[in-house]
């Protein structure tokens, strides 16, 4: 007697916790292995690029908030900074610390809601509410000094809007040495379990060869070994001032992933620690800027470590008040072009434990 | 209210405010100190409106002084030249005339008189002298030029050579030599990017560039960090950022293409981050990637009509 | 089997521990003073100059001014004054940009509502709009040399 089998077409999302956001699969299943996968977006599309050229650089920055939800401090950073570098604005002793402060905060607040999205994901429950538990603190933190718990707009074009207010350096103190404590915690509570381990190890495995060829930046590219942190390759801001590793994996897998992240939220602290350390007494908080900004005619590419890897930012201006045109290089989008190959040959289970490990943020990935 | 009734009174104060363009002040988009100091009841809308012109005036003189500064530079630059040569006679003729051009145009520059004020005595004094003697007129405005304009550095002296020009020049001459005499349209350091060098290829050896680019070991361009689409209106451009993990430079390829039929050629089958990227640039721009595995739409709906980053880019449907 | 006791090692650890959670609706938040909430309008200190209205990234604030009933003087006093909340994304920008602080910030965040027309929002709401209004604007802070 044969067995008649078939093709299943499978809709994963838009709709689904497990995309983190509006994004679609489109799986093509023999039995429980995926034959095919394509990946559907634009749901979020919001054209920020073509609202750019319309606004002023200042109206531009909130939009920037926008795109990467969970680090809008990198995200404001990265166009700032590409204005700054075509204006040639200095930057002041005090922003410059202010920025990475909030910058580095913010990797560690947007790693925080990964690990627990991604155990929620693979069926832990409790590490989600750990996670947000702490990430609740920095989200203080910020609120505090920005005005804001998501959408910051913190950061202008030559310096930062609100200087520290009284004893904030002192609560992001108090914030290192409680976080120092739980990332050990979570090291307890999920890095060692068995269960956890028979679900990430081994899966979604590619090399570095791969993951160059894709363009993979930050966690994705470090987790096959190759040792590449804009923080630390090319220095932007006054990152070439601390000292910190990169840490790297070799295994390319998903667990992999997963331990370079972990180690990065202690690599980040121990750069809040130097900061916080050399944090100037005084001084300004903004740079000499003009009154209307306006970028000589020019263009350029910057790019940023942002918790996803390489952020970047192409302005190109014809001198006016508004950008000629904004290209945004997100590490989201280009990150996730290696998953459809990925995920051939896999099963529908281990879908949503690669899609989770590749962290993706779909405001990010639509642009 | 309903929605629609709420729209219509949005409407009519629209067209309120339209007719009353007087209290639209003019002023730029970020008010300085200055304006913010003036007294609540004092400052009003006409007063707004006097600053605000006068602030947009100032910026334009501003950028026209800069202009002057660049020109008046240009002629003491002559000037020196000529100095260099000796020949006191043959010399004080162009200095002379040189300078008191400087001067006049200086004289016009410093019409407004809050520019006047910002820019010193270094000026007056300068113009002054331009009308008696070239040797005077130099210094005094050497001083001038010096106290005004720090930003202005870079034009004072000719550029040094940037630290990247040897690499740009090895690289064109390999794609010369390797591809095609006529491969490259314009090589060039981008100076304001960190003298990134940028090479302009035409679109009919993009392929065979971008082949070198990653396979020859001295390059080794296997990083393709960016593309992005750019409409510049009298054509459109493909830009291309490339790293290399193995030396770690940098490198910035522009293709550029005709507006009415745009096409490049994909380049997905040498880096695989090309791909989606190559889909966007179609979707947002219009541009064609012969060569693409699987060009479609990817951010706007399949059925979506026309391409919007293209600056002349009508909504189909205004109302969405 | 380590990993999983270990883990539950944690899990025992913090069921001593205080809880963390809010009870909020019942419990207001307490937002900090920079917390960037609905607008407090002051129509007495608004010299229609429009500056907000332009700066806004979204367009969301459209105003009239009349003249002033004073005949004597030539200022003139708001009219209209609309915040369509439907698109404001509350960056902040147009407290920053006024002249006179006629806008200002409070902390006051709920703005949920069942129709879309109760999100737009006209004077004399913005105006009633007075409680938690936000200590450190962009004026006072300027005068204070932070900037």
């Amino acid at each position: 007697m044969t067995t008649r089998t078939e093709e299943l077409l499978l809709n994963v999302g838009p709709q689904h916790p497990s995309t983190h956001g509006v994004f679609r699969l489109v799986v093509k299943l023999d039995g429980e292995v995926i034959k095919e996968a394509t990946p559907v977006m634009g749901y979020l599309h919001r054209g920020t690029e073509k609202l750019a050229e319309d606004l002023t650089y200042t109206q531009i920055i909130p939009y920037t908030d926008r795109m990467d939800y969970l680090s809008a401090m990198t995200n404001n950073y990265v166009f700032c900074h590409a204005v700054e570098t075509l204006m040639g604005i200095e930057i002041p002793e005090r922003a410059e610390y202010l920025r990475v402060i909030v910058m580095e905060l913010n990797r560690i607040a947007s790693h925080l809601v990964w690990w627990g999205t991604y155990l929620l994901d693979i069926g832990a429950m409790s590490p989600f509410l750990y996670a947000f538990r702490d990430r609740e603190k920095i989200i203080d933190l910020l609120n505090e000094l920005s005005g804001a718990r998501l959408t910051y707009f913190y950061m202008r074009v030559g310096g930062v809007k609100w200087d520290a207010p009284e004893g904030w350096i002192q609560k992001v103190k108090n914030f290192i040495s409680y976080m120092k404590e739980k990332v050990d915690e979570y090291d307890d509570l999920v890095t060692g379990n068995e269960i956890f381990m028979a679900r990430v190890k081994g899966v979604g495995t590619y090399d570095a060869e791969t993951a160059i060829n894709y363009g993979l930046s930050g966690p994705n590219l470090r987790c096959t070994g190759v040792e590449w942190d804009l923080r630390k390759t090319k220095p932007y801001s006054i990152y070439d001032r601390f000292e910190f590793d990169v840490p790297t994996q070799t295994a390319g897998d998903c667990y992999a992933r997963y331990l370079v992240r972990i180690e990065e939220i202690r690599q980040s602290l121990r750069i809040l620690e130097q900061a916080t350390e050399q944090f100037p007494d005084g001084g300004e908080i903004m740079g000499k800027v003009p009154r209307a900004i306006r970028p000589p005619e020019g263009e350029v590419y910057v790019s940023v470590e942002s918790p996803r890897g390489e952020l970047g930012c192409y302005l190109i201006s014809k001198g006016k008040p508004q950008p000629y045109r904004v290209k945004f290089r997100r590490p989201s989008f280009v990150n996730l072009q290696l998953l459809p190959k990925l995920l051939v040959g896999e099963t529908l289970s281990n879908l949503i434990a690669i899609l989770g490990a590749v962290d993706i943020v779909v405001g990010e990935v639509d642009g | 209210m309903t929605n629609d009734e709420k729209q219509h009174v949005k409407n009519e104060d629209v067209t309120a405010a339209k007719d009353a363009p007087e209290e639209k002040a003019v002023s730029e988009e970020k008010a300085g100190p200055e304006e913010k100091a003036v007294p609540e009841e004092k400052a009003g809308a006409q007063e707004k409106t006097e600053s605000g012109e006068k602030a947009e005036s100032q910026e334009k003189d501003a950028s026209k002084e800069k202009e002057v500064a660049k020109e008046k530079d240009k002629a003491e630059e002559k000037a020196e030249k000529d100095a260099v040569e000796g020949e006191k006679k043959a010399k004080k003729a162009p200095a002379a005339k040189a300078s008191d051009e400087a001067g006049k145009t200086e004289a016009e520059a410093s019409d407004p008189p809050k520019v006047a004020k910002k820019s010193g005595d270094g000026d007056d004094a300068a113009k002054e002298a331009a009308r008696e003697k070239a040797q005077a007129a130099r210094a005094a405005r050497a001083k001038a030029a010096a106290a005004r304009k720090k930003a202005d550095e870079e034009d004072d002296k000719p550029k040094p050579p940037s630290p990247n020009q040897p690499k740009l020049d090895r690289i064109v001459e390999m794609i010369r030599r390797r591809v095609a005499e006529d491969a490259i349209e314009e090589a060039y350091i981008n100076e304001a990017d960190r003298h990134l060098p940028c090479v302009v290829i035409r679109p009919s050896h993009w392929l065979q560039v971008a082949q070198l680019l990653r396979d020859e070991e001295e390059l080794k361009l296997d990083y393709l960090r960016n593309i992005a689409g750019v409409d510049h209106e009298t054509h459109m451009e493909v830009v291309y950022h490339f790293m290399s993990f193995k030396t770690r430079d940098e490198y910035c390829f522009k293709v550029r293409t005709d507006r009415d039929q745009p096409s490049v050629p994909s380049v997905t089958s040498i880096w695989n981050t090309a791909n989606w990227n190559e889909r966007e640039i179609y979707d947002l721009f219009g541009i064609d990637f012969p060569g693409h595995p699987d060009l479609r739409r990817i951010m706007l709906p399949d059925d979506w009509v026309g391409h919007p980053l293209r600056k002349d880019y009508e909504p189909y449907d205004p109302e969405v | 089997m380590k990993g999983l006791v270990k883990g539950l090692g944690v899990t025992f650890k913090n069921l001593t521990r205080k809880k963390v959670t809010y009870r909020y609706p019942d419990v207001p938040l307490k937002m900090p003073d920079r917390f960037r909430g609905i607008q407090h309008f002051i129509p007495e200190k608004c010299i229609v100059c429009n500056q907000c209205a332009r700066i806004c990234p979204t367009q969301c604030i459209t105003l009239t001014g009349k003249p002033n009933p004073d005949p004597e003087k030539r200022v003139k006093v708001i009219d209209t004054f609309d915040i369509n909340f439907e698109i404001c994304i509350l960056c902040d920008l147009c407290t920053e940009v006024c002249p006179t602080e006629a806008i200002v910030m409070t902390n006051n965040f709920e703005l949920a509502a069942y129709s879309r027309d109760d999100l737009f929002k006209d004077k004399d709401w913005l105006v009633a709009n007075n409680t938690n209004v936000r200590s450190e604007n962009s004026l006072n802070k300027r005068a204070k040399g932070a900037n």
